[in-house]
């Protein structure tokens, strides 16, 4: 079309700018990066972060601080409140409650989260299974069939009676404490894992990459686990507390690890005899320590699954 | 000049966000007479949808807001009105049936009590003339059985059959306007045509005027008298919808209306797309929205909002093309429509 | 729906059945016996007439068979250490205590629990919100051990507002029953308030609305209605805690419950009155769950009626 030199320079006609069209004005983050960025806004959760992170130092530099072992008696020393030479006081035995608190803090972790990890193995393996065998043949789905009346029974088991059970039975030391932890701690993520997998099986990407001629270990790795992931990583924040809650609750009742070892459940359980004769220390330091991990792990494990669900994304 | 019955006037309306404040709505304008049907058109995210909560003050606050303009109903500013007053012309006055029947019913309320929830309120009956009048409204909306139904579930309906109850709803208090929020959208073709009927004749029964919100210019055929087409938040083209259909006057609805295939055209035809997206509404484009992907864009389009210019029979676009410094319009018309 | 109802049943019998053999085979696998304590002070004879008289001396399956034949007809057996005295005896004089410490916690964690939940949900983001959560997450942090020290020591001995501990009047029940109720009124409020955010951000909720009724019955009939089915499903592992609580708490206090025998029986190994209380514990925490997936079901009209025709 010819332009007549009369138009107005402001109505000349535009050559179209597809590229211009198409340009996304906002950046796209990759999916780990906004799950980060998430994650890292929240305050609560990186406030539980910074304990946990804290705890883990001291429970490894602690009982260096000070010159007192976890076992050091001094009948002297009995009872002493808070002061320069006992950071946290003394026991009714004399020793050190600051290095005991953090040798103590040694043991709780360590129980926590070593039975916990089992949890975890034990967990996706017999999950991963029973959801990559459902629907593959009659075998496939007998298998599945089979693991879930197992996941099913022992979910109906009341889970600290099974643990109080065992211990009775067995001796008691940190080596069988783990043990009857993950003997049926294992069953919650077992049922996350089979259901996320039976989930995502199903979902129309994984059609999608079939029809588009990946294989299934292709599958399996690049969408099936990395999907599973996030449900395992938040089950694990919370398997973590939970491990460590029925450690103290074991040495509440006696059943957990054995003097002059001591974990935060034991010194608890010390502190019951002197609740009223008001040497407040004996029992708030290892009461402030089972708290603060509690809630640590949990406001983590709660940031990290807000920051994981799909739904609430900007 | 006679009233409007709904007159919707320089409307804005502002989301905030993470990102920053979208601006959904910039300036909607329209009309809506008594008894008539009025479509709203557009493509996902224009803000017809926005445009259509806001009328009744439905859109939550926070993240969103009114930022200027009005709404008028029968004279009335309903926009300004305060809480409990609104709540007296939601239902009564307004009824509004929303897009997704699965989910727009509560699954634990029998149906027949969500029908007449807002008549008891309103009227304060009695329990028995409730259900008569629940039972009423199943039958006026074409469900075989409303003496068992009325007293069922929602899950024991199928799609085409919540539907029919969320109308029922709208209707329950006879109002005057009914909104549709693209109500045949998640329903099957066949479905579709029924509900479609049912509105028509409802509409011609009761005098009902009808705003309906939808992508589907069949729709629009089908049922409405006058049309608005909306991009990026603001209305580009008004008029019947023969005028709009045989004559259109914006390069949108012309990209519209060509890009629907045609019964008469070959197999081989390919269908024409409009290139493109819509732009980010965080920071619309100074000029007109659209520019970026008209085939007949000019300098003036990218620096000014083309003005609303009135053509016969209430026809209006916004277009920059229209005015007299422009390049012959009707060159261009035949060679948009040849394309 | 009786076919569903049937398998339940079964179910329950089974996992009852596996608890019970589980717990007597760990009871005697124990490499100890309960007269090691009294071995040194009595003679040979007295020791091998109390094995006779308990049947430690016949072969385990023997005695396994026993013990089924026993609990069918419902008899626990008598207890090792309190000479004289039944397990059913020990059971039904702990049973009103614990059943009502129980009992009280749950009213407790539901009502505080529910209700939190809604004003926090309601008030999303707000001051009220984050008071709820800081509680709830307050809940989940400090176990009933060392919450129940801290309210003895706060309540009762310096504000001498309740009895330091034991049983009796409803003023000693107050302290052990919030001990019990802290952690559950926290788990509840947590999911109460994720179900109502969730339900008021559905659909029919702006149906509601654009029906013009007011909020406040909008949050009631269509928000709580429908929010608080999906807690109830999470009732029975929160009474499976709260069993578990009852320990602690009966031991702290010194009340007079099962709890409290079930801790000693532990402490003395004396085995049936372990294997009958953690039965019992089973026993009722199974039922229970049982119970409220029927109520559940009779709930949720989605279940109720597709069942019937189902």
């Amino acid at each position: 079309m010819e332009m007549d030199q009369r138009i107005d320079p402001l109505f000349r006609p535009l050559t179209k700018d597809n590229q211009a069209a198409q340009v996304i004005t906002r950046p796209s983050l990759s999916n780990w990066q906004q799950v980060i960025r998430k994650l890292v806004k929240n305050k609560l959760a990186m406030l539980g972060l910074f304990i946990i992170l804290f705890l883990v130092v001291m429970a490894l530099i602690g009982p260096l601080l000070v010159p007192y072992s976890h076992s050091d008696q001094s009948l002297l020393d009995r009872n002493k409140e808070i002061s320069a030479e006992h950071w946290f006081g003394t026991d009714e035995l004399g020793r050190d409650m600051f290095a005991r608190t953090w040798s103590g803090a040694r043991i709780s972790l360590t129980i926590g989260v070593v039975a916990a990890l089992i949890d975890l193995v034990i967990g996706v393996t017999v999950g991963g299974i029973a959801g990559y065998m459902s629907g593959r043949g009659k075998k496939g789905d007998r298998i599945d069939n089979l693991i879930m009346r197992v996941i099913e029974i022992l979910y109906g088991l009341p889970y600290l009676l099974v643990v109080i059970l065992l211990m009775v039975v067995m001796e008691p030391g940190i080596l069988t404490i783990i043990i009857a932890l993950s003997a049926t701690g294992w069953v919650g993520m077992a049922r996350l894992v089979r259901g996320q997998i039976l989930q995502l099986k199903n979902q129309e990407f994984i059609m999608a990459a079939q029809v588009l001629g990946a294989k299934f270990s292709r599958i399996l790795l690049k969408h099936l686990i990395p999907n599973t992931f996030g449900v395992i990583i938040v089950n694990l924040t919370f398997t973590i507390p939970s491990a460590i809650f029925a450690e103290s609750f074991l040495s509440f009742l006696g059943l957990g690890v054995q003097a002059p070892a001591a974990s935060w459940g034991t010194m608890t359980n010390d502190a019951m005899g002197v609740i009223l004769t008001g040497d407040w220390w004996r029992l708030f330091f290892p009461g402030l320590m089972i708290s603060l991990t509690m809630f640590a792990f949990n406001v983590f494990g709660d940031g990290l699954q807000d920051a994981l669900d799909p739904r609430l994304r900007d | 000049m006679k009233e409007h019955l709904l007159s919707i006037e320089n409307l804005k309306v502002n989301f905030k966000t993470y990102g920053g404040e979208v601006q959904a709505v910039r300036g909607v304008t329209f009309h809506v007479e008594k008894g008539e049907t009025v479509a709203i058109v557009g493509e996902s995210g224009c803000g017809k949808s926005v445009t259509a909560q806001a009328i009744m003050g439905l859109i939550p606050n926070p993240p969103g807001r009114i930022v200027d303009g009005k709404v008028v109903f029968e004279g009335t500013e309903i926009s300004k009105l305060p809480k409990k007053e609104l709540l007296g012309i939601r239902g009564t006055q307004i009824g509004m049936v929303f897009q997704d029947p699965m989910t727009a019913l509560n699954p634990t309320m029998k149906v027949g009590a969500q029908i007449v929830e807002g008549f008891v309120r309103s009227q304060k009956v009695s329990r028995e003339e409730a259900k008569k009048r629940a039972i009423e409204m199943l039958r006026l909306v074409g469900i075989p059985d409303p003496e068992q139904r009325v007293d069922q579930y929602p899950h024991q309906f199928s799609g085409g059959m919540r539907q029919r109850v969320v109308i029922a709803i709208a209707l329950a208090c006879n109002p005057k306007l009914v909104i549709a929020d693209e109500p045949t959208t998640a329903l099957d073709v066949t479905i579709q045509a029924q509900i479609l009927d049912l509105l028509k004749q409802l509409q011609e029964e009761q005098e009902l005027a009808v705003v309906i919100i939808t992508h589907d210019l069949g729709v629009v055929a089908e049922i409405a008298h006058r049309m608005v087409v909306m991009y990026a938040g603001m209305v580009v083209e008004t008029g019947t919808v023969e005028e709009v259909f045989a004559n259109p006057r914006h390069p949108y609805t012309w990209g519209l209306m060509r890009s629907l295939p045609r019964l008469d055209e070959s197999e081989k035809q390919r269908l024409i797309p409009i290139e493109g997206a819509p732009p980010d509404l965080f920071n619309p484009p100074v000029g007109c929205a659209f520019a970026a992907r008209c085939d007949f864009a000019m300098e003036i389009c990218k620096q000014q909002m083309p003005p609303t210019k009135t053509f016969d029979k209430g026809h209006e676009a916004a277009c920059w093309l229209h005015d007299e410094r422009a390049p012959r319009i009707d060159e261009l018309v035949a060679a948009g429509r040849q394309d | 729906m009786s076919n569903y109802l049937l398998k339940r049943v079964l179910m329950m019998f089974l996992t009852l059945w596996i608890i019970v053999t589980l717990t007597f085979s760990l009871m005697h696998a124990i490499p100890g016996n309960p007269f090691a304590s009294e071995s040194d002070q009595l003679p040979e004879q007295i020791l091998a007439n109390l094995r006779a008289k308990y049947h430690l001396d016949e072969p385990l399956p023997v005695q396994y068979f026993m013990y089924l034949k026993n609990l069918v007809s419902l008899d626990l057996g008598p207890s090792i250490k309190s000479d004289s005295r039944n397990v059913n005896d020990m059971i039904a004089d702990g049973f009103s205590a614990s059943a009502w410490l129980g009992g009280q916690a749950i009213v407790i964690a539901l009502i505080f629990g529910v209700l939190f939940g809604i004003i926090a949900a309601l008030n999303r983001n707000r001051a009220l919100d984050y008071i709820a959560m800081a509680l709830a997450v307050l809940g989940v942090a400090v176990p009933s051990f060392i919450l129940a020290p801290l309210l003895i020591n706060y309540l009762a001995i310096k504000l001498p507002l309740f009895p330091v501990a034991t049983w009796g009047t409803w003023m000693h029940t107050v302290l052990p029953s919030l001990a019990l109720a802290f952690g559950p009124i926290a788990i509840i409020t947590r999911y109460m308030r994720a179900s109502m955010i969730e339900v008021m951000n559905q659909n029919y909720i702006r149906t509601a609305e654009a029906k013009g009724i007011p909020t406040v019955l909008i949050v009631i009939k269509h928000g709580i209605r429908n929010a608080i089915l999906p807690v109830v499903t999470f009732l029975g592992p929160l009474i499976a805690s709260l069993i578990t609580g009852t320990f602690v708490v009966e031991k702290i206090f010194a009340i007079p419950g099962i709890g409290k025998y079930f801790v000693d029986g532990i402490f003395n190994r004396d085995y049936p009155v372990i294997l009958g209380t953690t039965i019992f514990y089973s026993a009722i925490l199974i039922v229970t769950i049982f119970l409220i997936d029927i109520a559940y079901s009779l709930i949720d009209p989605r279940i109720r009626l597709t069942k019937k025709e189902g």
